[in-house]
């Protein structure tokens, strides 16, 4: 099972995002995706969940055309994603968060749950003990309970992976996971996003950490305007001087690279909190 | 369970002896609540505004008005038309919800504000059918196992045992996996799609279901005035309805039973000063702004913790 895309194209009137690019992503590995801003990173993965819709190409899973299913149609064959600025259902439970990520495999019960005595209360626990596996997993079953808005901008993190995870996918897609983590959360991301690669899955991150991207990664694409810049596994990149180019304008060692990485990240963790206490006063 | 019992009850038993004048206020609350806990499906669970719900609640009206009066000479059961009504008005529901699939908050809300105002100009001018603005008058009595629907008091022990099933089957509904696919999509409708929800086919469940809620809720005021005419239908009808949910509580069944109570009874008691009644909506709709923004029933005191409270699970 691989993950393909070909001669996959973006445009956006006349900008061109994504420029005709061939990727294969392999099973059971993670594999990343790098470059400057504006590369086209969340480009592909928006295109690839069916949040854009394609100019051209193809995006194959198991040979299913993917690009010519609706959004939610892309979910059902095992398409999982976060978001950049963390998305989740505010408004709900952590717990409520995960089980409605069971819709698809409980829908069509509805009617019995409603109507037949005792079902809801069944199909309920099934569900929340679906859902206490995921919990724990992240280190969240303690807030199983508050809503997901209230808890705390590393929590909602993992919260959101775990919800892409509870939908069991095939390719899991992570725009940038670690964006506004400090080094503490970082580790402890590491290694939850360790076990999150079974053989049959494969794992794509979207990431300017590059010491996390450089630990984790089997794999790495760079992009560099739209184009496939490189490709190979960490070693490889650093070693390549037209990586550092792309990220720098000039060659310039690792450091640097991490250095520009990490300044972003934090401008990424200011922007998230002042979009919280942004909601925090709006809810008052 | 038996605490329950007991205030239903005692309901039964004690509401029906009350003078007449009573009985009739009861019985306009029960049919405000079962209009709200339809409406509060799309605007509590699902977070579409929906301005015009009154066109539910007429099309349940006239469809009792004319299948069972003399203006066509048809004059079939109530039973049959309950059904028909909440069909036809089902059907209406998922019509208006095909078109504002994609629209959310301030324009659902103006669009839904015109379709209202489309089926009350409809009944207004369809005079072959519907009398215009003369309405129908002279509706059949309603008759239900056998039984005629003739005071206030009838209607009450219909409605009491519909209004308690209705909220049951919304509890259920909210808690099951479609109610918890209705919150995502309030939430975030994008993030909803990406987990794999249909966000059409959930979002027409929930506009079909609480308009067929309406259209029962119609059939039952037709049989109790035994007259209807346009200008029950306005666009006041369905800002009431609005209101007792988002000052009893959005989303919150507690939530909403009390606001049908306290927006229904308020005004019937402060009648002499019925010219105010406007101003002290929006007074009333400030303050609650101001001061509690979720609606007088906070969102922790919902049936889970009644439920909870009563030591019944």
């Amino acid at each position: 099972m691989t993950l393909r895309f070909e001669g996959l194209t973006k445009r956006f009137g006349s900008l061109v995002a994504i420029d005709a690019v061939d990727l294969t992503f392999e099973p059971g590995k993670i594999t990343s995706i790098i470059g400057p801003n504006g590369a086209g990173k969340s480009t592909l993965i928006n295109m690839c969940a069916g949040s854009y819709k394609v100019t051209d190409g193809r995006i194959l899973l198991d040979g299913v055309e993917l690009q010519r299913l609706k959004k939610h149609q892309i979910a059902g064959h095992g398409v999982a994603r976060t978001y950049q600025n963390i998305r989740l259902f505010d408004g709900m439970t952590v717990q409520q968060n995960l089980e409605v990520c069971l819709f698809s495999s409980y829908f069509g019960r509805t009617f019995a749950e409603v109507f037949v005595p005792g079902m809801s209360r069944r199909l309920k626990s099934e569900r929340a003990a679906l859902c206490r596996d995921a919990l724990a997993r992240f280190g969240l079953a303690r807030f199983a309970d508050a809503l997901a808005a209230d808890l705390s901008y590393g929590n909602q993190k993992l919260l959101e992976i775990a919800r892409a995870t509870m939908l069991e996918p095939k390719v899991l897609m992570l725009d940038e996971p670690a964006a506004g983590l400090n080094h503490g959360e970082t580790d402890c991301l590491k290694e939850t996003l360790r076990s999150l690669v079974p053989a049959d899955r494969v794992v794509i991150i979207v990431e300017h950490d590059m010491s996390l991207v450089m630990t984790l990664s089997d794999h790495i694409f760079v992009l560099h305007q739209g184009r496939l810049l490189f490709e190979g596994t960490p070693a490889q990149v650093q070693a390549n001087l037209a990586v550092q180019e792309a990220y720098l304008g000039s060659p310039g060692d690792v450091d640097d690279i991490r250095d520009a990485a990490r300044s972003r990240a934090n401008r990424v963790r200011l922007r998230a909190d002042a979009d919280i206490e942004r909601r925090g006063l709006a809810s008052v | 369970m038996a605490i329950v019992a007991a205030v239903v009850a005692a309901l039964f038993h004690f509401v029906p002896g009350l003078p007449t004048y009573y009985v009739r206020v009861i019985d306009t609350v029960l049919i405000y609540l079962l209009l709200a806990i339809g409406l509060n499906m799309v605007v509590g669970y699902a977070g579409l505004l929906d301005l015009g719900f009154v066109a539910f609640y007429a099309i349940g009206a006239y469809s009792y008005a004319i299948l069972a009066s003399g203006q066509f000479g048809i004059h079939l059961p109530f039973g049959l038309i309950l059904i028909i009504g909440g069909a036809l008005a089902g059907v209406a529901g998922v019509l208006l919800g095909i078109p504002v699939l994609r629209l959310r908050g301030d324009y659902l809300a103006i669009v839904t504000l015109g379709f209202g105002e489309i089926v009350r100009l409809l009944m207004n001018n369809l005079v072959w059918m519907t009398n215009g603005p003369q309405g129908i008058s002279r509706i059949d009595q309603p008759f239900l196992f056998g039984f005629a629907l003739k005071t206030p008091r009838d209607f009450f022990l219909l409605l009491l045992p519909l209004v308690l099933v209705a909220l049951m089957l919304a509890w259920r509904l909210e808690c099951s996996i479609l109610g918890l696919g209705w919150a995502a999509i309030r939430e975030d409708q994008d993030a909803a799609r990406g987990i794999g929800i249909n966000t059409t086919l959930v979002k027409l469940l929930a506009f079909g279901l609480s308009a067929t809620l309406g259209g029962f809720a119609g059939v039952i005021f037709a049989g109790f005035q035994r007259f209807v005419d346009p200008v029950s239908f306005g666009f006041w009808e369905s800002l009431t309805i609005v209101l007792i949910i988002v000052i009893g509580g959005v989303g919150n069944l507690v939530g909403v039973v009390v606001g049908a109570a306290v927006l229904i009874i308020v005004p019937e008691l402060l009648r002499e000063y019925s010219e105010y009644r406007m101003l002290l909506y929006g007074c009333a709709l400030v303050v609650m702004i101001l001061v509690r923004p979720g609606g007088i029933v906070g969102r922790r005191y919902n049936p889970a913790w009644i439920i909870q409270k009563l030591g019944w699970r």
